[in-house]
């Protein structure tokens, strides 16, 4: 425990879209969002019976917060303490006006309260009353004006804020903001009041390290007041979509910046000419931008990058032999370039450092993929929605470190699919793919060491699913394509380690199937939609004690039902459907 | 040192002696008796605590045999030899309300 390991102030930076891929492109299962929480457990973080033996002081936490209303005040307690408990209430969402006071005075560190509901005016002067001991705060949604901002003038040692999707703070409020000068960490995202004018206060902020003010729609021109902001090193544009060629010359001086994300912005290869000179540029995302191969070549002069998205650009064939001045690269993302052809592919042999390759919708084929035999380093390969047959598997089969690799809605059969056997580290196979059958995954089962086998569309039969028996590691299973019935959801009872389990769709599954189900103890999320399942097996689910999310759509099954069950069995229910 | 026992004095001199594996639950007293720095602990088994008075010494001593049985469950569990593992509010180790502050104080101190 301590303190200090509670802190944790970095803005949380989305890079999905960067390394998406293999892991699903669209959520299927339905409702997984639910099964990560956005705020992270600082302090106590394991109950009784859960692996290790729960600590004193995480028993006294619990305690304590178990009895908050018992006490008027915890500012004796030391500070490290108190903000533990602090930390545990906001976790359970047991905190509020009453029980915030309680902590006035207390000198606390880290207030991270980021789409905590309720809070009020009154909450800014408990927050304020941390004074010079506070170093962070998060009120991310909450709805905190200008005038509140101004409370916190006394809190001079602030260094991260995080004030995302707080419409009601507007130029007048960066004036307040910039008095807190060891600022290392300010977010803003989706804020549309900000403009350039607003944005000049920033330019005091001379400490600054991240700035996020992602979908703030005004702040055009703004970015010439951060200029002086050497020290920058993250720096979060993303669909600012007035952001334009003009505002990259004006971040060109910023040479310590290490990530920049301009996703979804108006930036054309004129704007990335800019660019050239940020020297230490590890990280740059255009997701959705208007700029084509082109800009290829100023992306030549950035040596240290590393993680470069160009999905849903403009890019063709044209001009892609500048790929080969990217050596570096370790993660490329060219998804959704439907111009990209395999011509594309022979640029990329030279990227022998190659982790992740996001190849989704473009338009190759197999006689490309011989490129791809020699990129050893690959971890992650998405070929989604491309033409990749049975032949051009033959190209990737001696890629050892493969761990993720999705092949939905590509021509590959079953035939194809034994050319994987020797892909020994494969974790993530995404399958999704109507030519997929029994007899293909009959030619996968030495892939033991399999986490997450997505076989949504596939044609798997019962008879298929005796093949499951060998992937006893998988956490994450869907095999949506009709077939099964009871008898083939026999199969999957032994797969104790499930946490995610989607058979929906398979409109023949009886209350027999949640029998099966009723083992899997370990199972976070389960969707059985469209099948024969009735209120009366519910009672099968009773054990699924760790269940977040359960999706019956058009079952003879009413919310009311479901409501009873997370009642009476299943408390960590978040998430269900129907509603 | 005194074998496998060790002596915890609270604050008004009371003396507790439990097994040397249980107050080593604590980090600090683990330190306190293996650390070359603290002689008079290493040499003769004994630690004084003038900060915890013996209400909570004594609490905290039941916790550390508490601790200690919760792991053996734990082994015993995990190695599958059968054994029943106690289950609902047995597990529970119960804290008084009036004492949970102090106790508090004290776990932070002994990293417990």
């Amino acid at each position: 425990m301590g303190g200090a390991c509670s802190r944790k102030r970095d803005p949380q930076v989305n890079e999905e879209s960067l390394h998406r891929g293999v892991s699903g492109r669209f959520c299927k299962t339905g409702s997984l969002k639910w099964l990560g929480r956005s705020s992270s457990r600082a302090s106590v973080d394991v109950k009784p019976g859960q692996g290790r033996c729960t600590s004193l002081m995480e028993l006294c936490i619990l305690k304590i917060c178990e009895d908050i209303n018992q006490y008027t005040s915890l500012s004796m307690l030391p500070r490290d303490i108190s903000q533990q408990v602090f930390d545990e209430l906001v976790y359970s969402q047991r905190l509020n006006d009453i029980i915030l006071e309680t902590f006035r005075d207390c000198a606390l560190e880290d207030l991270n309260l980021g789409d905590y509901p309720g809070f009020n005016d009154r909450w800014m002067e408990v927050i304020s009353s941390q004074g010079p001991s506070l170093l962070s705060v998060d009120l991310s949604g909450s709805g905190v004006s200008d005038s509140l901002l101004v409370q916190l003038k006394d809190c001079e040692n602030l260094q991260a804020l995080n004030f995302n999707y707080c419409d009601q703070i507007t130029d007048c409020g960066l004036k307040y903001i910039s008095g807190f000068l060891r600022l290392t960490t300010l977010s803003l995202r989706r804020n549309s009041s900000l403009t350039a004018q607003g944005m000049s206060a920033l330019s005091k902020l001379v400490n600054l390290v991240k700035l996020d003010v992602e979908r703030c729609p005004k702040i055009h021109g703004g970015l010439a007041h951060l200029k002086g902001l050497t020290k920058l090193e993250y720096l979060n544009l993303n669909c600012c979509n007035c952001v334009e060629d003009a505002d990259m010359n004006d971040i060109s001086g910023l040479a310590n910046l290490k990530s920049l994300h301009i996703s979804s912005s108006m930036v054309t290869d004129d704007g990335v000419s800019f660019l050239k000179a940020l020297k230490k540029l590890t990280l740059l995302n255009m997701e959705g931008c208007p700029v084509t191969s082109a800009c290829l070549e100023s992306l030549s002069a950035l040596g240290a990058l590393l993680y470069l998205n160009v999905s849903r650009c403009r890019f063709t064939d044209d001009g892609c032999d500048k790929f080969a001045g990217l050596k570096s690269l370790k993660v490329l993302n060219l998804a959704f370039n439907d111009e990209i052809t395999d011509a594309i592919l022979v640029h990329l042999r030279g990227m022998t450092s190659l982790e992740t390759l996001n190849l989704d919708s473009c338009r190759i084929s197999d006689e490309g993929m011989e490129n791809l035999a020699v990129l050893y380093c690959l971890k992650h390969l998405e070929l989604s929605d491309t033409n990749i047959g049975n032949n051009g598997l033959q190209h990737i089969s001696g890629l050892g470190n493969l761990e993720s690799l999705n092949l939905s809605f590509t021509v590959v059969t079953d035939g194809g699919l034994r050319k994987l056997s020797g892909l020994s580290s494969l974790k993530f196979l995404n399958l999704d793919s109507r030519h997929i059958t029994d007899n293909g995954l009959a030619s996968l089962t030495n892939l033991t060491g399999l986490t997450h086998l997505d076989l949504f569309g596939a044609r798997i039969t019962d008879s298929g699913t005796k093949h499951l028996r060998c992937f006893k590691n998988l956490r994450s299973l869907e095999i949506c394509g009709g077939l099964l019935t009871d008898y083939g959801v026999r199969n999957i009872k032994d797969l104790t380690s499930l946490t995610v389990l989607n058979l929906s769709q398979n409109y023949q599954l009886t209350d027999r199937s949640l029998e099966f189900i009723s083992g899997l103890t370990q199972l976070v999320s389960l969707n059985l939609s469209n099948s024969r399942i009735t209120s009366g097996g519910l009672r099968h689910l009773k054990t699924l004690k760790k269940l977040k999310s359960l999706t019956l759509e058009s079952c003879k099954v009413t919310a009311n039902d479901i409501k009873n069950l997370q009642s009476t069995a299943l408390r960590e229910l978040v998430s269900f459907r129907p509603q | 040192m005194s074998g496998e026992t060790v002596k915890l004095i609270s604050a008004e001199g009371f003396e507790f002696v439990i097994d040397k594996k249980a107050a080593c639950v604590s980090k600090t007293i683990h330190n306190m008796l293996t650390s070359p720095g603290s002689f008079a602990e290493r040499e003769h088994g004994e630690v004084t605590f003038p900060e915890i008075s013996t209400t909570i010494l004594e609490k905290i001593c039941q916790y550390f045999h508490w601790s200690l049985q919760y792991a053996s469950h734990r082994c015993a569990y995990l190695c599958k030899l059968h054994l029943s593992v106690p289950s609902g509010k047995e597990t529970e180790f119960h804290i008084e309300p009036e004492l949970t502050l102090e106790l508090m104080m004290a776990a932070n101190y002994l990293h417990t």
